[in-house]
């Protein structure tokens, strides 16, 4: 990274804030609406299938499936530009496909459609926690999948 | 009360397309709306609406009324928001005018895209949107690699192909040929494209949109006022728009599908005009893919047929449906989506010289699909008979 280029960092706001807490203490946390159970993500007040206003924070099992990736090579931002190539993925969690979540890549080798896959938890700096996604069959304690 | 018919466009107007105008976008904007003023043979005072829609990179409506000495605007719109909105402006000034708020308006779009604010690039901080904290810090912050996600996810699910892509690039770059206006004009070929380095994968440099410093306008009047005008009308027989899903928050569960697939029967039906009744497509091109997508969501082909219909020669100058018949972003400059409706309209007037479609009745000119903003807006437009 560069010192002049710094990278964004999430800057939470009064929607988020509780999302990236919990990243930091490694939990990928949805709403769910307290009348009909949807899900949603990103966060906010209202629940987009039934419009209550009520709903609770839900850790979910971090756990989802690829549904896209990129490689990128062009640099689109100078603070990435010690990083090209570098891939992102797209994800949808495990609980609710429709919740899709874009974010980096730890595998060792390419992700695939349809690939099964964890959140890793990866620390930025004091206040920061990014998550990144990798194989389920590659996470250490995969033998208790 | 229908739209269909009530409004023509009867000027369009450029600037040249350069990589570096030198001039700030407030001339731009004037030069463009003087250039389609004098195509249309009216003059600045019989303008009594401007229109326009901006980023955060241009001169504001009230700017341009101040400049040209325009003291009593009766309608102006200062539309927020990028491609998918290009279409939305004259389809709103186009409501003005049929409602009577506004006998004549300008739409414009000035941008020194290349030589002072590049969209997503480089350097400039991401867009100004709730969801970007959840994907700038994993570097994915532009335009670029949103569509390429999107992309990438049409290939896996219906076998679209690099060839595909490819074939959209060598068309339009074979159109961008007989058009003196377009920045790219030496013909390209499939291995061309597929030597092209990598932006984002799936796509290549050949599959992104120029940069370009330019302004466009048209100018938009009754049709009733238009049958007296210098140039013949072409008239917006449909205008439509819609949308809703951001796909910065990914709330379009499938990305292959876009806002145009439930925007298009709307459209359509305003217009009393199906896919089969269309001569030429002005298609968004801010990459190639947004074309192919395009292609099925407005019903031209069957979902997932896209990148053959392609590059069948479907979408040439001489096939069933010529698209981008300037060349598009990719060849011609990307003026944000107003470029394509003025080349609609030369088409429609008989006026686009070697690369005219023979014939022209009806052409259909689009937004960006979605992607991004989630919205999308879109014209139907036929010669007046």
């Amino acid at each position: 990274m560069s010192e002049e280029f710094p990278k964004p960092v999430p800057v939470p706001d009064r929607d988020s804030q509780p999302f990236w807490e919990g990243v930091r203490v490694g939990e990928l946390r949805v709403q769910s609406c307290d009348d009909c159970g949807l899900l949603r993500w990103p966060p906010r007040d209202i629940c987009g299938g039934c419009h209550a206003f009520s709903w609770h924070w839900r850790a979910t099992t971090g756990r989802g499936t690829v549904l896209s990736w990129v490689v990128n090579h062009q640099v689109f931002s100078p603070s990435f530009a010690t990083e090209v190539p570098y891939t992102v993925v797209t994800v949808a969690i495990n609980e609710q496909s429709d919740i899709q979540m874009v974010g980096g890549w730890c595998g060792a080798g390419a992700p695939r459609a349809g690939m099964a896959v964890r959140a890793v938890y990866t620390r930025f700096d004091e206040e920061t926690t990014l998550v990144n996604w990798e194989p389920v069959d590659e996470a250490p304690d995969s033998r208790d999948e | 009360m229908a739209i269909r018919d009530r409004v023509a466009i009867v000027g369009v107007g450029y600037t040249d397309f350069s990589k570096n105008s030198g001039v700030s976008t407030l001339t731009l904007a004037s030069r463009a709306i003087a250039s389609a003023l004098a195509d249309a043979g009216l003059g600045v005072q019989d303008i009594d609406g401007l229109a326009t829609h901006r980023v955060g990179d241009s001169a504001l409506p009230g700017t341009l009324a101040h400049s040209l000495g325009l003291a009593d605007l009766a309608w102006h719109l200062d539309q927020f928001g990028g491609g998918s909105v290009s279409h939305a402006v004259v389809g709103q000034a186009a409501l003005a005018v049929a409602a009577g708020m506004a006998e004549t308006v300008v739409c414009y779009r000035a941008i020194n895209a290349r030589s002072e604010f590049r969209m997503g690039g480089t350097g400039r901080p991401p867009v100004d949107a709730v969801e970007t904290q959840y994907q700038a810090p994993y570097g994915h912050l532009a335009p670029p690699q949103q569509f390429a996600m999107a992309a990438r996810t049409h290939m896996e699910k219906y076998g679209t192909t690099a060839e595909h892509f490819g074939a959209v690039a060598v068309t339009q770059r074979d159109h961008a040929v007989h058009n003196e206006r377009a920045m790219m004009r030496r013909p390209i070929t499939l291995e061309d494209y597929l030597a092209s380095r990598w932006v984002v994968e799936p796509l290549r440099l050949l599959d992104c949109c120029l940069e370009t410093d330019a302004a466009v306008a048209l100018v938009l009047t009754t049709t009733e006022r238009a049958r007296d005008l210098a140039r013949p009308p072409v008239l917006i027989s449909g205008a439509a728009w819609g949308g809703g899903f951001t796909l910065y928050s990914h709330g379009q569960p499938d990305p292959t599908v876009t806002a145009a697939h439930s925007l298009a029967p709307r459209l359509y039906s305003q217009a009393g005009i199906g896919p089969t009744e269309i001569d030429l497509a002005e298609l968004y091109d801010c990459f190639t893919y947004s074309v192919i997508v395009q292609l099925e969501d407005y019903g031209f082909c069957e979902k997932g047929e896209g990148g053959p219909f392609a590059a069948d020669g479907a979408i040439a100058l001489g096939g069933a449906l010529p698209v981008n018949t300037h060349g598009g972003f990719l060849s011609e400059g990307y003026v944000h989506g107003l470029n394509h409706i003025c080349e609609a309209v030369a088409q429609l007037r008989g006026d686009a010289g070697a690369r005219q479609v023979a014939g022209a009745e009806v052409a259909l000119s689009t937004a960006q699909p979605g992607y991004v903003s989630g919205q999308t807006s879109a014209l139907l437009l036929r010669r007046a008979l």
